[in-house]
C-alpha cells in the first residue's frame, strides 16, 4: 500500500490522471476519442495499436490510451493497465449480435487485479443508429447491476453527434476526482 | 555529453573506454543546458525498427490543421530503396534525423496548439518506449516533454497527440526569436527500457512571409 500511497501523492501534485478506452473493435473509441477533441471523424480506420491524447480538461491533466479493439489486439491490453484511473467501456448499441462477447470481455477486465481501482464508464454508443438498442437494454444485457466491485455508470451516447460524450466524461473524472485527489 | 562522438575519435588509438557502447539514459539528457552538437546514438541504435510516419500540428482555437508531413506508405518506400542501391548513391546517414520548419510570426501567437505523432514499430515488442524532447533558443530552455509512451505492440501503427497551452514568452524574446531564424532548435530524444536508440533534430524559423 505504501507505494500506492506514494504514486496518488505524485498524481495529485500534478493533477494527472490515466484513462483507457477499451471496447470490441469498430464500437467507436477512436470516433469518441478525436470528437471529444474536436478532431475531424471522417476518416478514422481501425485502431491497430494505440492512440494517446494528453489534454487538460477541468484543471486536470488526462492521459487517454485508446487501443485497438480487435481480436488479435486484445490480448495485448493487459501491456496498458498499470495505473489506469478510469476505464470508458465502449459498446456498439446497435451490434446486438456481438453484446454477449462484450460482457465476456468487460468481466474479463472488471476481474483484473490492476484495474480493481478503476472507475468505470460504460458508453453506450450509436445511439444515432436507428435500432441501436437503449441504455436499458444494453445494462440487462452486460448484467451492470451484479458489479459491487468498482464505481461504475452507463451512459447512452452518440460519437457522431457527440450526444452525452461530454457528461460522460465530467462524471468520469469527477468520481476519480473524489477517490483520489482527496485523500489529505 | 554533447562532444561525446568527438571524445571517441579524439581517443580512438587509447585501449580503454567503449565510449561507443555507453547508453545514454533519461537523466542525462534532462540534464541537457542547450542543444547537442552531434547525435548522441547512431541510425542504427534503433533495432526495434520504429518509424515516424507523421507528423501534425493543428490549432485548437480555429481546428486548422497548420502543419502536416506524412511519409509516403511502405510501398513507395520500397521502389525508392531500390532505385538508390541502383544508382549507388551515396546515402546521409543522418538523413530523416532533422527536420527545419518555417513559420510566420504568427505562430508565436497561437494559444493551443495539438502536435500529433504517428510512428510505427517492428516485429519486436518495445518496453517502456518515453520521448523527451528539449526546445532551446540559443541556450534558454524554451519547453521539455517527458512522455512515457509504454508499451508498443508488434507490428503496431499508434499515434499520440499532445495537446497543450504554448508556452507564453515575454514579447521580447519573441521579437528576438522572429530576428534570428533557425537559433530556436528541438533535439528529440526516444528511449526504450532507458536506453538511448533514436535522437531526431529541428531547428524553426519564424520570420516567414516578411521581407528580409
Amino acid at each position: 500500500m505504501g507505494f500506492l500511497t506514494v504514486l496518488k501523492k505524485m498524481k495529485q501534485k500534478e493533477k494527472e490522471m490515466r484513462i483507457l478506452l477499451l471496447g470490441l473493435d469498430n464500437a467507436g473509441k477512436t470516433t469518441i476519442l478525436k470528437r471529444f477533441n474536436g478532431e475531424p471523424i471522417n476518416t478514422i480506420s481501425p485502431t491497430l495499436g494505440f492512440n494517446i491524447k494528453t489534454l487538460e480538461h477541468k484543471g486536470f491533466k488526462l492521459n487517454v490510451w485508446d487501443v485497438g479493439g480487435q481480436k488479435s489486439l486484445r490480448s495485448y491490453w493487459r501491456n496498458y493497465f498499470e495505473c489506469t484511473d478510469g476505464l470508458i467501456w465502449v459498446v456498439d448499441s446497435a451490434d446486438k449480435r456481438r453484446l454477449e462477447d462484450c460482457k465476456a470481455e468487460l468481466n474479463l477486465l472488471l476481474q483484473e487485479e490492476r484495474l480493481s481501482g478503476a472507475t468505470l464508464l460504460v458508453f453506450a454508443n450509436k445511439q444515432d443508429l436507428p435500432g441501436a438498442l437503449d441504455l436499458d437494454g444494453i445494462k440487462n444485457i452486460l448484467e451492470l447491476d451484479k458489479i459491487k466491485t468498482h464505481h461504475w455508470k452507463i451512459i447512452s451516447c452518440s460519437a457522431v453527434t457527440g450526444e452525452n460524450l461530454l457528461t460522460g466524461i465530467d462524471w468520469l473524472i469527477s468520481d476519480i476526482a473524489a477517490r483520489i485527489f482527496t485523500l489529505e | 555529453m554533447s562532444v561525446l562522438r568527438e571524445k571517441v575519435d579524439s581517443i580512438s588509438n587509447k585501449p580503454l573506454p567503449h565510449l561507443e557502447s555507453r547508453v545514454i539514459t533519461p537523466e542525462e539528457v534532462l540534464k541537457l543546458t542547450k542543444i547537442t552538437d552531434t547525435y548522441l546514438c547512431d541510425p542504427d541504435a534503433n533495432i526495434y525498427d520504429i518509424d515516424f510516419t507523421r507528423f501534425k500540428l493543428r490549432d485548437l482555437e480555429s481546428g486548422a490543421i497548420l502543419f502536416e508531413i506524412a511519409k509516403p506508405l511502405p510501398d513507395n518506400i520500397e521502389d525508392n530503396v531500390d532505385k538508390n542501391t541502383e544508382n549507388e548513391e551515396i546515402v546521409d546517414p543522418n538523413a530523416g534525423r532533422f527536420v527545419r520548419y518555417q513559420f510566420t510570426p504568427q505562430f508565436l501567437k497561437l494559444e493551443t496548439v495539438g502536435a500529433t505523432v504517428e510512428f510505427t514499430v517492428g516485429s519486436k515488442p518495445v518496453n517502456n518506449f518515453r520521448m523527451i524532447e528539449r526546445h532551446f533558443f540559443r541556450d534558454k530552455l524554451l519547453k521539455t516533454f517527458d512522455f512515457e509512451f509504454g508499451f508498443c505492440i508488434p507490428y503496431s501503427r499508434n499515434t499520440c497527440e499532445h495537446i497543450y497551452e504554448f508556452p507564453s514568452l515575454p514579447p521580447e524574446l519573441v521579437q528576438e526569436m522572429i530576428n534570428n531564424p533557425f537559433e530556436t532548435r528541438s533535439d528529440s530524444f526516444y528511449f526504450v527500457d532507458n536506453c538511448l536508440i533514436m535522437h531526431n533534430k529541428a531547428d524553426y524559423a519564424y520570420n516567414g512571409g516578411m521581407s528580409t
